[in-house]
C-alpha cells in the first residue's frame, strides 16, 4: 500500500503506540481497497481514516480522554474527502525512538526497519540471518517495551544523539542494502514506495542534523553514490548491469558531486570510519567517469582499511575481486579460496564472484556450476536475467 | 507516569573509615537530589534501606512458607534504597536516575503499574 511508512510513522507519533499505528493503518488500508473509487490523495485519506479508527479504539477503552479529544478533529467522511490535510512527517523522530538505548540492541534496528521503512518481517529476518519466527518475537518484544516502559515519543535532546547514532546509521545501511539488492524494484513495488529514495532522504536528514559526526556524512555520501547509478543499473530488458559494465554517461553527476562535498566535510573531522571508507571505495569507482578507468590498487587498499575497521567475509570477497583486477584472476581466485566457503554458500555474491574469476581463468565448467548455484538461491528478477544471460553465453 | 528507581549497590564500598567518608558524600548527594526534585516540581518519594544483612526473606512454594535469613537473591549488589518519581517518560526518569549517587552498582528503572489500569 502506497505511502505506508510515512502514514504509519505519523500515526505512531500521534498515538504513541507502534502496534496501534500499524493496526489502524491495516484497517484503513482494508477499507481503502473496498472503496469503489480510490481517494484522490490516498496517503492523506489513509492517515485520517486510520487515525479515526485508532481514536474509536481509544474511546472504547475509555482511557486517555484527553488524547481522544485532541484526535477527534475529523469526524465526518465529507471532511476527509474535501480536506486532505498534509501528513506530518515523523519518520526521523520515530527512527531515533526506535534506536532508544532502552530497547535491546539486536531489536533496535529491526524495529526501525519494520516501523519506518515498512520492511516485511521476512525481509528483516533475511538481513539478520535469523528465522522469521525469531525476528517476529524480537520485534513484538521491542514494541511492547516502547509501549510499556514509557519511552518518550520525542526527538531526543542533542546530547543523547551519539548514543543512538550507531544504531540509526546501521538501520539506514541495512534498509539501503535491502533496497539496493532490489535493482528491479520488486520490494519497492510491494511496499508501494521507493525504498531507496526513502533511505536516501533519511540519510541526508541525519547527516544534516548530526553534521559534526563524520560517519553520518559518510553514510549519506555512500547512499548518494549508490543512488547516482540508478539509471544505469538495468538494461532495456530489465536485466541488471554490473557496476563495471555500466554506461557512466547515465550516472547522476549531481549526486556524485554532492557525495564528494559530504566526504570532504567528513574528512575535516579527522576521524575515519567504515562508512567514510565505503563511500571512498564507491567514489573511486565513480571516478571511472572522469579518468576512464578504475584505480583498482586504491580500491584494494581501501578494502584493507575497511577490513581492519569492520572485518567480514563479504568485505574480503569484494577485496578479492579488486585484487583480481590488479594481480590477475588467479590471485583473486586464491583469495576467494581462503574465505569460509560453508558460511558463504548461501550468499549469492560469493557464487557470482567465483563464476567471474573461474571464467576468467578458463575454468568454464566450474564457472557455469557457480552461476547455477547463484541462480538456485532465487535472485530477484533483474539479477536473475543478468545471470541467466551470462550463463547462456558460457556454454 | 510513575517510575521506581531501584538502587542496587555494592555495600562493601561503605566499609571502614574511608567508606564512612564516602557514605557522607553519597548522603549529601541524595539530599541535593531531593532538593532538585522539589525545585523541579517532580512528585517523589523514596527510602534508604538498612544493609542486606538485616533482611529476612519469606519464600512461598505451593502453599508452604519458609523464612530465610538474608536478602532475596545473593549477589554482589543489593537493593539499598529506592525512589518513586512521577515524570512524563522513561527518558525523564533516566535523566533523574543518572543523578543518583552510586559509587558502585546499578539502578533499575521500572514503570509502576498504574492503579486501576487493566493489564
Amino acid at each position: 500500500m502506497a505511502a505506508r511508512p510515512r502514514v504509519v510513522a505519523a500515526l505512531a507519533a500521534q498515538l504513541r503506540d507502534l502496534d496501534a499505528a500499524e493496526e489502524a493503518f491495516a484497517g484503513a488500508a482494508e477499507r481503502a481497497l473496498a472503496l469503489a473509487e480510490a481517494p484522490r490523495d490516498l496517503a492523506a485519506w489513509l492517515f485520517v481514516v486510520a487515525r479515526r479508527r485508532a481514536l474509536d479504539g481509544v474511546r472504547k477503552a475509555a482511557a486517555e480522554a484527553r488524547t481522544a479529544d485532541a484526535l477527534a478533529q475529523v469526524t465526518d467522511m465529507a471532511d476527509i474527502l474535501t480536506l486532505p490535510e498534509p501528513i506530518p512527517d515523523e519518520r526521523l523522530r520515530l527512527l531515533f525512538i526506535c534506536c532508544h538505548p532502552a530497547i535491546a540492541p539486536e531489536a533496535r534496528i529491526a524495529l526501525a526497519l519494520k516501523v519506518i521503512c515498512g520492511l516485511p518481517v521476512s525481509a528483516i529476518a533475511r538481513l539478520f540471518v535469523v528465522s522469521e519466527q525469531t525476528m517476529f518475537q524480537r520485534i513484538t518484544r521491542a514494541k511492547a517495551k516502547v509501549r510499556e516502559a514509557g519511552i518518550a515519543f520525542e526527538l531526543p535532546p542533542r546530547r543523547d544523539w551519539p548514543a543512538r547514532l550507531a544504531a540509526v546509521l546501521l538501520a539506514l545501511e541495512l534498509a539501503f542494502t535491502a533496497a539496493y539488492a532490489d535493482a528491479g524494484g520488486e520490494l519497492s513495488a510491494d511496499l508501494g514506495e521507493d525504498l531507496g529514495g526513502e533511505v536516501e532522504r533519511l540519510a541526508l536528514l541525519v547527516a544534516e542534523l548530526v553534521h559534526e559526526e563524520p560517519e553520518a556524512l559518510g553514510l549519506a555520501a555512500l547512499v548518494l553514490l549508490a543512488r547516482s547509478r540508478q539509471a544505469a543499473r538495468l538494461d532495456d530488458t530489465g536485466a541488471m548491469v554490473p557496476l563495471s559494465q555500466q554506461d557512466c554517461a547515465l550516472w547522476d553527476f549531481a549526486r556524485i558531486t554532492e557525495a564528494r562535498v559530504l566526504m570532504e566535510r567528513a574528512a575535516q573531522a579527522g576521524r575515519s570510519g567504515p562508512y567514510q571508507v565505503m563511500a571512498a571505495i564507491q567514489l573511486t569507482h565513480a571516478r571511472r567517469a572522469f579518468d576512464g578507468a578504475v584505480d583498482w590498487g586504491a580500491v584494494v587498499r581501501l578494502y584493507d582499511v575497511l577490513l581492519a575497521l569492520r572485518p567480514s567475509p563479504m568485505v574480503s570477497l569484494s577485496r578479492a575481486l579488486a585484487l583480481a583486477q590488479v594481480e590477475g584472476a588467479a590471485a583473486g581466485l586464491a583469495a576467494v579460496g581462503e574465505l569460509p566457503a560453508e558460511r558463504l554458500a548461501l550468499a549469492r555474491p560469493w557464487h557470482v564472484a567465483r563464476a567471474d574469476l573461474l571464467a576468467k581463468t578458463g575454468r568454464t565448467g566450474e564457472a557455469a556450476a557457480a552461476l547455477d548455484a547463484a541462480l538456485a538461491l532465487g535472485p530477484p528478477r533483474a539479477e536473475r536475467l543478468w545471470l541467466e544471460r551470462w550463463r547462456a553465453g558460457l556454454t | 507516569m510513575q517510575f521506581m528507581l531501584m538502587i542496587n549497590e555494592d555495600e562493601s564500598v561503605y566499609a571502614g573509615p574511608e567508606g564512612a567518608a564516602l557514605m557522607e558524600q553519597v548522603l549529601a548527594g541524595h539530599m541535593k537530589l531531593a532538593e532538585d526534585l522539589v525545585a523541579a516540581g517532580v512528585p517523589f518519594s523514596g527510602e534508604r534501606l538498612k544493609p542486606a544483612a538485616t533482611a529476612t526473606t519469606l519464600r512461598f512454594d505451593n502453599g508452604t512458607t519458609t523464612l530465610h535469613d538474608g536478602p532475596f537473591a545473593e549477589t554482589h549488589e543489593e537493593l539499598g534504597g529506592f525512589y518513586i518519581i512521577d515524570v512524563a517518560s522513561l527518558d525523564e526518569a533516566l535523566e533523574w536516575a543518572r543523578r543518583i549517587p552510586v559509587p558502585k552498582g546499578g539502578i533499575e528503572v521500572r514503570p509502576v503499574w498504574p492503579m486501576g489500569a487493566e493489564g
